[in-house]
């Protein structure tokens, strides 16, 4: 097999040198040489059901459908696949809703519904790993028992299956709190397109290194097909308070959302319906909205018991202003369950009013909801094609189901433009295609809409680089026929809301970059660790400083790469927002050197990591190609998710230069309780209790010291509930603690990763059952330790000289130096994978960027 | 879901078929119900997977045979029509396409398939047949090893003892003032297998002020009907209502697949004649259950020990008929009782009509989850509201080596009755 990379930096042609389709009895003969003949389905009839998913306005039937059973049949017939060039979809229960799981003409599905075994679940470390084919809910059935429960919860979550989700980084009614699916996914085992198995991530939840498991989340099957999923779990939520309001008006609602934003509360889920969608779901399931709405608002509190009745004041005040007519809460987890019903059955009830319909997932900012359903208001009687609306508002992702008879002569066509103007008009406002079903074979039309010239490019080169034979779930996301690559610009122009100095710095190192070997970049260069390439020219985007864009609405910021996080805080602390996963500030850290390193504090264990909070970046390539991808609002599935590959990646990949975050409303207070234990391992048994009981933890850390463990657990929240709550934590815990509710001074120091001088500092992700072993092999050394985000990350300092990698090699671990150049960056193994180089050789193909990491690894087959 | 089905040609109720397939929008949320999805793991043998064949064999795309053996292995639960958000009324689409399957020819991959299933169609209906049938299967049970193994799964279901029957007089006096009068079906398989059953359900009934009026011993159709025996099904049915008087308040059922079978009657009597009658009998079929719980104010039971009760929803009651919550109201009214819910996903029992006649294994599989469940739960006894459920679990129960008993709810009921009133 030949590659398709090419030795030139200019953008790559992918064309797929797949050889000629083989005939459908030689595919079948070969199949059921590698698996079954029994499990390998080549029948008319057996064919003919699986032409569709959820979106049955696409069909195409496969040569054959193979029942899978193994991860090792998966990889036997990937790489068949790959040496036949015929192309394949794997599929779950397909329920995808762009078309994602459609087959292809000629080529095979692997039906991985049969993968459906939890294969371990370790309490402790909050982690579950399980195969592709499990059921989305079945996660949270099979957690509950330990007081853990799984967060991403799509409206089909009874039968979608976790396999999908990771291919389409699927999202539900509860992302505007806890994020899509590629927030608790922490690693896999692969196979890729070539059939190299590999596996990204561990069970951590923090990395070392590019964030691959964040690339392979939503790359829509493109990359390969997911073995087996590691995924982070949450205690259960202690107490829900699902509160409905009415409204006269579908605009109305749409502001509504705006000012229960603007009031500092983080509901757990903010959802829309109109009444169309309120029809189809009452006779659907009864679900008891009120009787003559024109919308009505759900909105769900959740937490701890004190917390959400001090919640409610001020939400039902917020809803009586909005101009709500009638306010009603759920009195039983009976109603609750209901009015969830209702809105998760809104979908397939519509089916009730039209025989067809499509459902667009397109996200617009939050403040212009109200605007963008008028818009699609006027669209609709325009088109005389009725359109329900049920959506995500509190991320602002709509879901307009546009109605239409397939039957009637036209009215696909008529219904597919109609979409095409909504999805237009999201990007228009600056929103996405897709917020969370992804591309797949519906909208890979817009998405060059969305991203154009290199930024597509880019896309596409990533494809042909990862499959060459172009295999993996052909179609989806990208048209085949790139736009002639000729015809474009050679590098986009810069922002124009750029100031004159920050555009003539980045076009000189765009006119640099092709002419120097080795680059290293840095920001303001306090991570003297990962500075240990002398040679290279030093090219620092701490030169590139300043909020480019703030809206506190909508809960984003954009900002040049080498804005001091400290200044990012100060400036968010005044609208009473901040960047949840309180990234350290030591040393004058820059958010690209944050990014860069992947570093995270201790609120990290609450809402997610510097991975879960970047939404864009805006970079220069190994050739100084200027770049962009992700977007500007909360919530996107459109294109594979770069941003989220250059955390961690240490300059290796990209330099970059702006970066957007989701941010969140501050807490009012803190408060924090601490207890002292005897042993390493008493200290883990109550992290864990702490971690799975019912409380809404914002910190936890463990620092052993002489003659014990210092345990440190801490909520966030209002100050009038904050007594209660550390006191119900105290006695939960049962043991011997201390409260103290003014703790900034303290966490301050926890959050912190400092050095004396001339001491060294690494950063090691670790899971909390490994902490006891660790500690047995550190005992009798000096070096200081913390362990935080609840014992997955362990701050290590001391001598530069200590035999670390000695150390931590023999548990599996493997930790980054931030301070004290004598250490070699990496400490202890980082296994390079094929994904990665071949990521590399499409970012940087001459390997002008230097980093720590072994790039010289395998190569492309 | 578009489909391309010709409604001017076709079987009678063509339009109903293509209704569902059109409400069905292929979303998948019948899959995580359906136990034979959950059997097989299969596209194939799920609703959405039938419904897609079903679309494609009425639009002449796949040849109806062809289609068939995932339309056969369906139970006919609908458990998927409770689940579906869509409201595809997917027994529309499923009694009537095996009618339409019924003239045409079968793949058969088990030879003693069609005759199992012939057999059980021409006994199980007609208790003087299945009588003899019965005695016939004790007689020769020392020569079971000679029994050809493909029809095994039909004499393994003989109950090693027959019940002594006493059929029912013609009329029941209510105890008290009059509340109701009644028709009760009495069956034709359940009064041969389980004459006791009858008799717990008057009782109850009479002791509520409720006149019964039981029918003779016909067969509703039910069993045709849902095999896809429609001409069968309307004679049979057609004797019934024949034989049903008209001067009653109710037409009470306690077999679950009868009652779901008689509110089919309009479809199965579309265009036919006597379809006027038909539809009056089935809008006055009521699950006893239901008829009690809508009566209300009934006697009040008392156990003379308490017993821990599981409640089995019987596919027919729970999703074709809506019933589930009125026979744990009535359990849950008696002293003494306390009801406890199976832990299990819920799924049929594999009886489903003949389906333990036709598909042997996976009705066996299910059977077993379900005892298993049944044991799982502790109870003392377990109540269904179906003699076909109660055939089934009890079978498979015995095979666990369990001793748990299956009663009928009305059965259990009657355990509370005060002594004085015990036949």
């Amino acid at each position: 097999m030949t590659t398709v990379l090419s030795p030139d930096p200019s953008p790559v042609r992918t064309v797929p040198r797949r050889p000629e389709p083989l005939p459908a009895p030689a595919v079948v003969s070969a199949l059921e040489r590698i698996v079954d003949p029994a499990r390998v389905l080549h029948s008319e009839a057996e064919r003919t059901p699986f032409e569709s998913d959820g979106l049955t306005a696409f069909r195409a039937r496969p040569h054959a459908v193979i029942l899978v059973e193994t991860a090792q049949e998966i990889v036997d017939l990937v790489r068949w696949c790959h040496a036949t060039g015929t192309p394949y979809v794997a599929r779950g229960s397909g329920t995808s809703l762009s078309g994602g799981s459609m087959p292809v003409h000629q080529g095979v599905v692997l039906a991985l519904n049969r993968m459906n075994r939890i294969l371990e679940i370790q309490p402790d470390d909050r982690i579950c790993r399980v195969e592709p084919g499990v059921i989305n809910l079945r996660v949270s059935q099979a957690v509950q028992s330990h007081g853990l429960y799984y967060a991403p919860d799509p409206s089909s979550q009874a039968i979608c299956t976790i396999g999908g989700n990771v291919a389409f980084n699927s999202g539900g009614a509860h992302c505007l709190k806890y994020g899509m699916t590629s927030n608790h996914v922490l690693g896999m085992t692969c196979v890729l397109p070539t059939g190299e198995v590999e596996t990204f991530g561990r069970d951590s939840l923090e990395g070392l290194g590019p964030d691959l498991p964040g690339l392979f989340v939503g790359s829509e099957g493109r990359f390969g097909v997911a073995l087996d999923i590691t995924l982070r779990l949450l205690p259960k939520v202690p107490m829900y308070k699902t509160v409905l309001a009415a409204y006269s008006s579908l605009t109305d609602a749409g502001d509504a959302v705006s000012q229960v934003v603007a009031s500092g509360l983080l509901p757990g889920a903010i959802e829309i319906m109109d009444r169309l969608s309120i029809r189809a779901a009452e006779v659907s399931v009864n679900a008891g909205y009120p009787e003559g709405a024109a919308a009505i608002l759900i909105v769900e509190l959740e937490g701890e018991p004190e917390q959400v009745a001090a919640d409610y004041l001020r939400l039902s005040a917020v809803l009586r202003q909005s101009g709500a007519y009638e306010i009603r809460e759920a009195r039983s987890e009976a109603e609750r369950t209901q009015i969830w019903k209702g809105r998760k059955s809104a979908f397939s009830a519509v089916g009730r009013l039209s025989p067809d319909f499509i459902v667009q997932d397109g996200v617009v900012p939050r403040s212009r909801l109200g605007e963008a359903l008028q818009i699609i208001e006027r669209l609709s009687a325009q088109y005389d094609i009725r359109v329900a609306n049920v959506f995500h508002a509190g991320d602002g992702n709509l879901h307009p189901l546009i109605l239409f008879d397939g039957r009637e002569e036209g009215a696909l066509h008529r219904a597919e433009e109609l979409a095409g103007e909504i999805l237009h008009m999201c990007i228009d406002m600056g929103g996405s295609i897709t917020g969370e079903h992804g591309v797949g074979m519906e909208k890979r039309d817009y998405l060059p809409a969305m991203y154009q010239g290199p930024d597509l490019q880019l896309l596409h080169n990533l494809r042909a680089a990862i499959d060459p034979m172009g295999v993996a779930n052909l179609g989806k996301m990208l048209l085949e026929d790139v736009p002639d690559s000729s015809t474009q610009t050679r590098s986009a122009s810069l922002p124009a809301n750029y100031p004159a100095p920050s555009q003539d710095r980045i076009r000189d190192w765009q006119a640099r970059i092709p002419t120097l070997d080795r680059i290293l970049i840095v920001g303001q260069g306090g991570k003297t660790a990962v500075d240990t390439q002398p040679e290279a020219t030093r090219l620092s985007t701490g030169e590139l400083s300043g909020v480019i864009e703030y809206d506190p609405m909508e809960y984003t910021i954009t900002a040049f790469a080498g804005t001091p996080v400290a200044e990012l805080q100060e400036l968010l602390a005044a609208e009473n927002q901040y960047l949840p996963f309180c990234p350290p500030q030591a040393q004058g850290a820059t958010l690209g050197g944050t990014l860069a390193c992947g570093l995270s504090g201790e609120g990290r264990i609450r809402f997610g990591g510097i991975r879960d909070f970047i939404l864009g970046v805006r970079f220069l390539d190994g050739e100084g190609q200027l770049l962009y991808s992700g977007g500007r609002v909360v919530k996107n599935a459109a294109g594979f998710d770069i941003a989220k590959l250059l955390v961690g990646s240490l300059g290796s990949l990209a330099m970059m230069l702006e970066v957007t975050f989701k941010v969140f409303p501050r807490p009012q207070t803190h408060g924090t309780l601490i207890g002292r234990v005897a042993h390493p391992q008493a200290a883990v048994e109550l992290m864990s209790r702490i971690g799975k009981g019912p409380f809404e933890i914002s910190g936890l850390c463990m620092l052993p010291e002489d003659g014990g463990c210092t345990v440190y657990a801490r909520l966030a929240g209002t100050p009038d509930v904050m007594p209660e709550r550390l006191h119900r934590l105290g006695a939960y815990l049962a043991a011997d603690t201390q409260a103290r509710e003014d703790d900034g001074d303290l966490w301050r120091g926890l959050d912190e990763w400092s050095s004396l001088p001339g001491e060294a500092v690494w950063r090691v992700p670790i899971t909390p059952s490994r902490i006891p072993a660790l500690e047995e092999r550190l005992r009798s050394s000096s070096l200081r330790r913390r362990y935080g985000m609840g014992g997955n990350l362990l701050w290590l300092s001391g001598e530069p000289a200590a035999p670390v990698t000695e150390i931590l090699n023999p548990l599996g671990l493997a930790g980054l130096a931030l301070q004290g150049a004598q250490s070699p960056a990496i400490v202890g193994r980082y296994p390079m994978t094929t994904l990665l180089a071949r990521v590399k050789r499409v970012l940087d193909p001459n390997a002008r960027f230097v980093s720590p990491f072994p790039f010289a690894g395998p190569a492309t087959s | 879901m578009k489909h391309a089905i010709e409604l001017t040609q076709g079987p009678p109720a063509v339009e109903e078929m293509a209704t569902a397939i059109s409400n069905c929008v292929h979303c998948g949320f019948c899959l995580p119900v359906c136990p034979t999805y959950h059997v097989m793991g299969e596209e194939l043998d799920s609703p959405r997977g039938r419904i897609f064949l079903m679309k494609e064999a009425l639009e002449n795309q796949l040849p109806v045979a062809e289609v068939m053996p995932y339309v056969d292995r369906c139970l006919g639960c609908m458990a998927c029509v409770t689940a579906c958000p869509s409201g595809v009324e997917y027994g529309e689409l499923l009694s009537p396409f095996r009618a339409m399957a019924e003239e045409e020819e079968r793949l058969e991959t088990d030879r003693f398939g069609p005759l199992r299933r012939r057999m059980a169609l021409e006994t199980l209906p007609y208790p003087r047949r299945l009588r003899w049938a019965l005695a016939l299967s004790q007689w020769t049970r020392p020569l079971h090893g000679a029994v050809p193994r493909g029809l095994r799964p039909l004499t393994n279901l003989a109950p090693r003892r027959i019940p002594r029957t006493e059929a029912l007089p013609p009329v029941l006096a209510p105890v008290g003032e009059v509340r109701a009068r009644v028709a009760l079906l009495t069956g034709c398989a359940q009064s041969v297998l389980a004459p006791d059953l009858n008799w717990a359900t008057a009782r109850i009934l009479q002791c509520n002020g409720v006149e019964v009026v039981p029918t003779a011993q016909v067969c509703c159709g039910a069993l045709d009907m849902h095999a896809g025996r429609a001409e069968h099904a309307r004679a049979h049915a057609l004797a019934l209502c024949e034989a049903l008087p008209t001067d009653v308040d109710a037409i009470l059922t306690n077999a679950a697949g009868c009652g779901s079978g008689m509110h089919e009657y309009p479809l199965l009597f579309k265009d036919a004649p006597g379809a006027e009658r038909a539809r009056q009998v089935a809008s006055k079929t009521q699950d006893v259950s239901r008829f009690l719980a809508q009566l209300g104010d009934l006697v009040p039971l008392r156990l003379p020990e308490p017993l821990r009760v599981a409640y089995h929803d019987a596919c027919h009651l729970q999703h074709a008929q809506k019933v589930a919550g009125e026979p744990r109201a009535l359990l849950e009214q008696v002293e003494g009782l306390t009801l406890v819910e199976l832990g299990d996903e819920g799924f049929c029992c594999g009886s489903a009509g003949i389906y333990n006649v036709e598909h042997p294994e996976a009705a066996a599989e299910l059977g077993q989850l379900k005892a298993q469940a049944v044991v799982d739960s502790q109870a003392d006894v377990l109540a269904t509201g179906n003699i076909g459920c109660l055939t089934q679990v009890g079978l498979h129960l015995q095979n666990l080596g369990s001793s748990i008993p299956v009663q009928h709810t009305m059965q259990v009921l009657a355990r509370g009755l005060p002594a004085s009133t015990d036949r």
